[in-house]
């Protein structure tokens, strides 16, 4: 009974049932933005969306995602144009990088459900841990990306992957066609 | 502008060999902007690949025909943004548009040998005595050995004036291949956002041109560029390592997918001389998708379809190791740091004026510190994912010293060093951990044992028994204040092991860790009190190192010893101001004449912070420290509610040069105050039975976002070369707390982490 949806597509793993989410989602999906960092489900750096919810993926096993609806951070936008990761790469957020999908992640089910969170508010729910200390900017981009959601506020600072090399040389006066 | 002809630069050259720093700073001091090109080490070719339409400037640049600039880079990205800052020096000096620049790892070539660090971590005592030549020989040997390392905040300062050189070179080329088109002066022409120009109407693309500049000669001297205009050195500009980083599609070293490839976990046994004796085979084969075990003198490993069954075949295998020696336990770390006092191998590595007279029969202020291990606890545990045939090896792996990870790993197939190729990539985190080579050696031989690829990944639980913190030290500190409130005199005795000491004898001369750290108690070292070389002008002070063998293996740490050295000595800086009844600014301040960089950062944090003069129950606390060419004082709000600590303000002001990327360098510092916060906090086991007596994530103290305060980073600005920000911040904060908060307590903090925890 392992049968459930997948950044919008249906899978099946034939993997044993007990298989930590987590793993199925790495391992045999290769989706591997979601990041292993601890497995108790302290670090939050395998935080996925599910129906809604920040889930700790290494903490539910594939029999109990039966019939739900997961979102990683690779289905949380085409073109990396989710306000959380526009503000990221705006207010230069992320260092190592290890733990930024989680966090993306954790906030946004935070602004899905709220989009105009307070300190605490924030505080209480995006619990992930980051050892680079990315944490003396993340308030205030979580609350930006916020602004964002309602119509406040634009910004665009990250390109969509896939760029093409003549559009950029449409763009950049200093790139020739190739 | 001057210019330095040649001959007399291939003079000194041939006088001493290539020094070519010296040389680069003699030029550099006699003659203004200029570049002592001749110096280059020539007998070395770029050993870069070059794509279909890409011409190789040298070895830190290629450029495609379509006029993609492809920085080089030679250091490890661990957060640091090491992979954008020196990009960024060689797009400033060519001119690029900064949307056309992207970055590569360099490949293992002396080229890129750091021997700045060298130098740092391979100076013993006769060296520095020895002077130049000692550094010269440091230089020759890393160059020959090809020793790329990133770590010591070294990055910028090595590579800042090659990054800077080779911009220039491939400007000047550019220019040439342009003004041989236009039959003009190649000085007249320039190039800014990508686009060469004769300095009138005609204008190329880098890109044009690009192939047909490499074949010019380029000039005797090469001129920097002038101005302040359109520069990219100074801007904000954005990290080359961010989009990947916020889509999820950046890959670490577990990331990489290859075909047929398998997945590993992996056992070591406990902390000291463990060696495998065992494990429950038909155990594991129950675990669906459950390969095989692999066995070593040292570990073993469970290879599977997935990663989850491997580690799970892993538990239920439940290895059994054998234990050599004492048991690794707080109690035994303890007494051997007490011991240490008294080892008949430590020595007075700093020495002015004289204590003896001073001290005796007098007054003296004495305190005893203590800090436990730190540990990383990077969010990505060890791995590194490896695909071996008969006579090749391919290792993905991030190392911040790549080619001694090479070198171990060659050794350990039997093949020779070019059989083996590293791809360096970033770390997910690091904090020093990854100077150690160990999990690109175990993926390699776990792969050629299985005959396909395997992908190792270290379980957190592993990542925290085998990891090699920060050291443990404790300090006997000893002062003698003056009628006038100055410190007459200032002794320190720190006993502590060296991490740095025992990385390298764990990684070039591949001893096992635990004799490593044994060899390593042989000797005292600079290395192990770094930071307690006292910043302020004292007639009489002295350090004396005593090392010693805890039994747990240590390594690099963001500031190395200045964890601990910033953490005694600006601890007891603190307590002889209240002794002296000097506000605690002033009273460094007043030792701090020769220091006009270090005494300004004080007075700005004391500015920014709103500094009540350290009186009773204000919480506030402050601490200050240089190290290499970066100077920081830290200033904090701390409480302890609830039998817990609190933190509710951090203010930093740094003087760190003229920084090419500010908001990178503020992150940097962010990254070291966030660190040492928990290192204040937690970020620490006690052992007992060779085993750290907890490995979850989740109980280790570490900072949550709901223990962060207002953090603010004041860069001071300056001229003076850029440092690297990476180590200022972390020493800082714990003596900051500490002092912070005696004022709301009325006790000092002389321990860390700060409060006890069970």
């Amino acid at each position: 009974m392992t049968k459930f949806t997948v950044n919008d597509r249906p899978v099946q793993y034939r993997m044993d049932p007990d298989t930590p989410l987590l793993w199925a989602l790495r391992d045999a999906s290769n989706l591997t933005g979601t990041k292993y960092g601890c497995g108790t489900g302290h670090c939050g750096a395998c935080t996925v969306d599910i129906d809604g919810d920040a889930v700790r993926s290494c903490q539910l096993s594939i029999r109990n995602a039966e019939g739900r609806f997961v979102t990683t951070i690779e289905g949380l936008s085409p073109d990396r144009g989710h306000p959380l990761q526009q503000v990221f790469a705006a207010d230069n957020v992320s260092q190592c990088g290890y733990c930024i999908p989680g966090m993306i992640m954790t906030a946004a089910v935070l602004l899905k459900r709220n989009n105009d969170p307070s300190d605490e508010e924030i505080d209480a729910f995006v619990t992930n841990i980051c050892r680079c200390g990315i944490y003396p900017r993340l308030r205030a981009a979580i609350r930006r990306a916020g602004r964002i959601m309602r119509g406040e506020e634009q910004v665009e600072a990250a390109p969509p992957p896939g760029v093409t090399p003549e559009d950029a040389a449409r763009t950049v006066p200093a790139l020739r066609r190739p | 502008m001057g210019r330095a002809p040649r001959k007399a630069v291939q003079r000194k050259d041939q006088s001493r060999g290539i020094d070519r720093r010296t040389l680069l700073v003699g030029a550099g001091a006699s003659a203004g902007l200029l570049l002592a090109w001749a110096a280059w080490p020539r007998s070395y070719r770029p050993n870069l690949n070059a794509a279909a339409g890409e011409t190789v400037f040298n070895a830190f640049l290629k450029i495609d025909r379509s006029g993609q600039i492809v920085v080089i880079v030679p250091q490890t990205e661990m957060g640091q943004g090491i992979t954008t800052l020196l990009p960024q020096i060689l797009a400033d000096e060519l001119g690029a548009d900064w949307r056309t620049v992207g970055v590569q790892s360099a490949p293992v070539s002396p080229l890129y040998a750091n021997s700045l660090l060298a130098r740092q971590w391979l100076a013993n005592d006769w060296t520095r005595i020895a002077g130049d030549a000692g550094d010269w020989a440091i230089d020759q040997y890393a160059t020959r050995k090809a020793l790329m390392l990133t770590g010591g905040g070294t990055s910028v300062p090595m590579f800042h004036k090659s990054y800077r050189e080779a911009g220039a070179a491939a400007r000047v080329l550019l220019c040439q291949a342009a003004a041989a088109r236009w039959d003009v002066a190649w000085e007249s022409c320039d190039i800014q956002n990508g686009i060469i120009s004769d300095g009138g109407q005609r204008k190329l693309k880098i890109g044009e041109v690009a192939e047909e500049a490499a074949a010019f000669g380029l000039p005797e001297i090469l001129p920097f560029r002038q101005g302040q205009a359109d520069r990219l050195a100074g801007q904000d500009l954005p990290r080359l390592d961010t989009p990947s980083k916020i889509d999820g599609s950046h890959n670490f070293a577990a990331d990489i997918r290859l075909p047929d490839m398998v997945f590993a976990s992996i056992r070591q046994g406990p902390v000291g001389d463990a060696v495998f004796k065992s494990a429950d085979e038909a155990a594991a084969r129950r675990v669906t998708g459950f390969l095989k075990l692999v066995r070593n003198d040292r570990w073993v490993a469970a290879v599977a379809a997935n990663w989850w069954a491997a580690n799970k075949a892993l538990d239920l295998a439940d290895p059994v190791f054998e234990l050599t020696g004492a048991q690794l336990s707080s109690e035994r770390i303890e007494a051997a740091l007490e011991q240490g006092f008294s080892s008949s191998s430590g020595q007075r590595l700093y020495s002015q004026g004289d204590l003896a007279p001073l001290f005796d029969n007098a007054a003296i202020v004495a305190s005893e510190f203590s800090v436990d291990p730190g540990l990383h606890l990077a969010l990505e545990p060890m791995c590194a994912t490896a695909r071996v045939t008969d006579d090749a090896a391919e290792i993905w792996m991030a190392a911040q010293a790549p080619g001694l990870a090479r070198a171990a790993i060659a050794d350990a197939l039997g093949f020779g060093e070019s059989a083996v190729t590293v791809y360096p990539l970033h770390a997910g985190g690091s904090f020093g951990r990854r100077m150690d080579v160990e999990a690109g050696v175990q993926a390699a031989l776990i792969a050629r044992d299985m005959g396909r690829p395997v992908q190792l990944l270290w379980s957190r639980l592993e990542d925290v028994i085998q990891d090699r913190p920060s050291a443990p030290a404790h300090a006997r500190m000893a002062a003698k204040l003056g009628r006038n409130g100055m410190i007459d005199g200032w002794l320190a005795k720190v006993a502590a092991p060296c991490g740095m000491s025992q990385t390298w004898d764990r990684i070039a001369r591949r001893k096992p860790p635990h004799e490593a750290a044994r060899d390593s108690a042989e000797s005292s070292t600079r290395l192990a009190v770094a930071g307690m070389e006292l910043p302020y002008a004292l007639p009489n002070w002295a350090v004396d190192h005593f090392p010693v063998d805890p039994g747990l293996p240590i390594g690099f740490a963001p500031g190395n010893a200045r964890l601990h050295g910033a953490f005694f000595t600006e601890s007891f800086v603190d307590e002889l101001a209240h002794q002296a009844g000097i506000e605690p600014i002033s009273f460094r301040i007043q030792m701090l004449g020769g220091n006009p960089r270090l005494a300004h950062c004080l007075t700005t944090v004391g500015a920014m912070g709103g500094w009540q003069g350290g009186i009773e129950g204000s919480g506030q606390g402050l601490a200050a420290h240089q190290m290499d060419g970066a100077y920081a004082a830290v200033m904090v709000e701390a409480a302890i509610s609830g039998g817990k600590l609190s933190v509710s303000r951090i203010i930093a002001a740094v003087d760190g040069g003229d920084q090419i990327n500010p908001d990178i360098a503020r992150q940097q510092v962010e990254s070291g105050l966030v660190y040492g916060l928990a290192l204040a906090m937690g970020a620490s086991v006690p052992y007992a039975k060779a085993m750290p007596r907890r490995a979850i994530m989740g109980r280790m103290g570490l900072p949550r976002l709901a223990d962060i305060g207002e953090i603010s980073v004041e860069l001071v600005r300056s001229s003076a070369p850029p440092a690297e920000l990476t180590e200022a911040g972390a020493p800082l904060v714990a003596p900051a707390i500490a002092n912070a908060l005696f004022t709301v307590t009325g006790q000092r903090f002389r321990k860390l982490p700060l409060l006890p925890r069970t």
